[in-house]
């Protein structure tokens, strides 16, 4: 199988706090993975991971056979990443953002025009960034991603904010992104019902731990043989969590 | 130069650019003001009239440069962290330290130019105000090197602290603590006191003399380059969590 990123026991601790824990993914070149897990799971710690944001305490991973520190810069060359909460100068319009993001980058000056107009905010594109609405300043950040159409995207819950025809357009966008161009995505959301109309492969998380990896067939199948309705995937998601938090509580006991 | 040219696109509308030249301009309006009233006064102090020129109006001038460097320290990290820019400028392929950089050359620029001008008034006043003979071009070329090397351990202080706190009043209020106590402990002798780098800047306007002390100018650039370094560090080796 040709993955593009695989992560071999990452782990993420502060102080007696473990973030993540040994958590191993594999994210096929050209898919769509969708990284879920309730709030607090490990989802975001795990992306700034392979973004260098923060630094493993143990464990390593590799992004298109390169990795970090040493191959920074090439990494970041070939990610679009939207991490928690967009980040913007709100001294600038939204296309003045994109224009300093174009520049780092190196990029043709149409990406920025074509990244506004993949987001829907050309029109407001000379607009202060502090004067947009939650929804468009989101829709900043996944255009800061988008820029220049890199080859792998990793995106922290990038519906966070919007409206339902916003989630609505912006997971259809998502969605349409690898026949767009040849790219791979990483997306996580706490939904299991958002990740289920896009995503190829899932990877659950629950308190650092990595509970489930496999494709929406997969976790059917062994939803099936769990005796567990399949129908409903979110209800099958929450059982999963709700079963791994119980045996927590159990270990805990001991 | 890529780099340099992406920090002036940012700091677009932040008023950072025009905020030094325009305490240079207030300064050398100042300096015209202040000589224009207490020409007299002045000129009656039992001093060399150069040293008149250059230590009695320096004070101010250095109180105006110092709160400008505090200020635009202060805002030329906070545009990185009002929108949480900086976390996006961690995820792309750029040096972080590079950007830290480009950032303290454009203050030492500012700070340059606003010195130049308020030396520049200090030239004009005495040219025309100074007893016949009595002004010497060198010996203002030196203290304006001298003003502005004295300054910069301040300025890559005040950079260096500005850029770990995301709340822009905590520098902002280090800064003040650092003019109220170099205020304080500038009049003092010891040598020591001047690992202060608020110190440092306040000796000059402290001084009776013109002539730059040697002793000030190998501390302030030793504090200059230990801040910057210090910083760059920073940028490099402790991420953004």
């Amino acid at each position: 199988m040709d993955y593009i990123i695989t992560t071999k026991q990452l782990t993420k601790k502060y102080k007696n706090f473990t973030s993540v824990n040994n958590v191993s993914i594999h994210v096929r070149r050209g898919s769509i993975y969708g990284f879920l897990g309730p709030n607090g799971a490990g989802k975001s710690t795990t992306m700034k991971m392979l973004l260098g944001l923060t630094a493993p305490t143990k464990g390593r991973f590799t992004i298109d056979g390169k990795q970090f520190p040493g191959d920074r810069l090439k990494i970041l060359r070939e990610i679009g990443s939207f991490i928690e909460a967009p980040s913007f100068y709100a001294n600038l319009t939204g296309r003045e953002n994109l224009d300093v993001i174009r520049r780092i980058l190196g990029l043709r000056k149409n990406t920025v025009e074509d990244a506004l107009e993949l987001v829907g905010l050309s029109e407001f594109g000379d607009r202060l960034a502090k004067k947009y609405s939650l929804g468009m300043k989101q829709r900043l950040g996944l255009a800061g991603a988008l820029l220049g159409r890199p080859p792998i995207l990793i995106l922290d819950e990038p519906t966070n904010g919007l409206d339902p025809s916003g989630i609505h357009e912006i997971r259809n966008l998502v969605k349409s992104l690898p026949d767009l161009y040849d790219c791979t995505i990483l997306i996580s959301s706490h939904m299991l019902s958002e990740i289920e109309l896009m995503a190829d492969d899932i990877g659950i998380l629950n308190h650092g731990r990595l509970l489930f990896e496999g494709s929406l067939d997969d976790l059917r199948h062994s939803t099936r043989q769990a005796k567990m309705s399949a129908d409903n995937l979110e209800d099958v998601f929450l059982s999963i969590v709700e079963q791994d938090n119980a045996a927590r509580k159990q270990r805990a006991k001991l | 130069m890529r780099a340099l040219v992406i920090e002036l696109r940012k700091e677009k509308r932040t008023g950072i650019i025009p905020l030094l030249p325009a305490v240079g301009i207030l300064g050398a309006a100042y300096a015209f003001v202040n000589f224009l009233v207490r020409k007299d006064t002045l000129l009656g102090l039992p001093l060399a009239p150069m040293d008149v020129l250059l230590t009695q109006l320096y004070g101010m001038i250095m109180i105006l440069n110092l709160f400008g460097i505090v200020v635009a320290a202060c805002m030329v990290f906070h545009l990185e962290f009002k929108g949480s820019a900086i976390k996006k400028m961690y995820m792309l392929p750029m040096s972080v330290p590079g950007m830290y950089l480009c950032k303290f050359l454009i203050l030492t620029v500012m700070l340059f130019v606003a010195v130049t001008l308020e030396n520049l008034a200090l030239m004009k006043i005495g040219q025309n105000c100074l007893p016949q003979g009595t002004f010497e071009m060198g010996t203002l070329l030196r203290f304006t090197a001298y003003s502005f090397l004295t300054s910069m351990p301040v300025l890559s202080f005040m950079v260096l602290i500005s850029s770990r706190f995301e709340n822009m009043w905590i520098p902002l209020g280090v800064g003040v603590a650092g003019f109220l106590s170099g205020m304080a402990l500038a009049p003092s002798a010891a040598a020591v006191l001047m690992v202060h780098p608020f110190i440092v800047m306040f000796k000059p306007a402290v001084a009776m003399s013109a002539q730059p002390d040697m002793l000030v100018v190998i501390f302030a650039q030793i504090e200059t380059l230990l801040f910057l370094g210090l910083g760059l560090w920073m940028a490099k080796n402790l991420r953004y969590e």
